[in-house]
């Protein structure tokens, strides 16, 4: 299983791990944690204390919209869904993540390929 | 089963939001909470273990309060949108309502109680019900509790009262102590503070006490 990535990088690549995320649908913010830890096989975990203000922060610029929306057991969860200003974001940072990775192998040599 | 909205509530503290908005975060604090405890359960922990592991969800609950807060504000912060802006506001208007009153010379009207006479400007205070409502109003708007609307709605009277809180300690140690300075501090009090308030006062209750519209999720 692969290490867990120090706070300080995962910090910043927190905004893409959930855009990407809620691009592909909406999300209540538990949700969103698991789905992270899972997909990169625990090399990224949120906790609540480093989820939630960030979506409040991504809410504030208009990146995501949330709203609260009962289960079948009745209870209410606030899904999060991307708003077309934050689908414009994923583009311009996923092309930033990129050529960071071209960067940093360049230099260091960290890619797989 | 912990009760999760009161842990969360009692962790973070005075959050100072909009008291719907700080609902709204509670709620899905302990929501979160919530889940990852039933997770853990649902994986085979027992009941103390997987509180624990809820609970680690978070190191520095004071930490968390200040982030969210952080997040959460806009430019200008609640206490000024909720109270000092709309208290300005009021205060401005019942200025200006005084100043064109005395511009327009209409005059005050002389009232004897028991020898002593006051003067009402009846038609400034016929406007401070329509100002207490737009202060209230605002503070409401702002989503701010019970006693910033009803400040906000009432700032002309309470910076009279400070007003002349101020004055009369300053002219009781200036010119000793006098019955009759007493008796006319009282009658100013009456005068720009007490009935102003009052008048002030009508315009406001019926917004102080009303729901904001996104006050919908149960603490």
């Amino acid at each position: 299983m692969p290490k867990r990535i120090r706070s300080k990088i995962a910090r910043g690549s927190a905004e893409i791990a959930m855009l990407s995320l809620l691009a592909e649908q909406p999300l209540y913010g538990f949700e969103i944690a698991k789905q992270i830890g899972e997909r990169t096989g625990g090399t990224l975990k949120f906790t609540l204390a480093s989820l939630y203000p960030l979506l409040y922060e991504m809410e504030k610029r208009g990146w995501v919209e949330a709203r609260w929306q009962s289960n079948s057991a009745g209870r209410d969860r606030r899904y999060y869904r991307l708003t077309p200003t934050g689908r414009r974001q994923l583009a311009p940072l996923r092309a930033e993540w990129r050529s960071f990775f071209h960067a940093l192998d360049a230099l260091a040599g960290v890619s797989h390929a | 089963m912990p009760d999760w909205k009161m842990l969360v509530r009692r962790r973070m503290g005075q959050l100072d939001l909009p008291s719907g908005s700080e609902k709204e975060v509670i709620s899905e604090l302990a929501e979160h909470l919530q889940e990852t405890y039933q997770h853990a359960l649902s994986h085979g922990l027992t009941n103390r273990a997987a509180i624990r592991l809820a609970l680690q969800e978070v190191d520095d609950w004071r930490v968390l309060a200040v982030n969210i807060r952080r997040a959460k504000e806009s430019s200008m912060n609640h206490r000024t949108k909720s109270l000092w802006l709309p208290a300005l506001i009021t205060l401005f208007g019942a200025s200006v309502s005084l100043a064109v009153t005395q511009f327009l010379r209409l005059q005050p009207r002389l009232v004897w109680v028991g020898g002593w006479g006051m003067t009402f400007y009846w038609q400034w205070l016929a406007t401070l019900p329509l100002l207490g409502a737009v202060g209230a109003y605002l503070s409401q708007r702002a989503e701010g509790p019970v006693r910033a609307r009803l400040a906000a709605g009432l700032s002309p009277a309470l910076i009279m009262l400070i007003v002349m809180s101020l004055i009369l300690p300053w002219g009781l140690a200036i010119d000793g102590f006098h019955f009759f300075r007493l008796v006319g501090f009282g009658l100013g009090l009456i005068n720009w503070v007490v009935i102003p308030a009052a008048a002030l006062l009508i315009g406001a209750v019926p917004f102080a006490f009303r729901s904001g519209w996104n006050e919908r999720v149960d603490a």
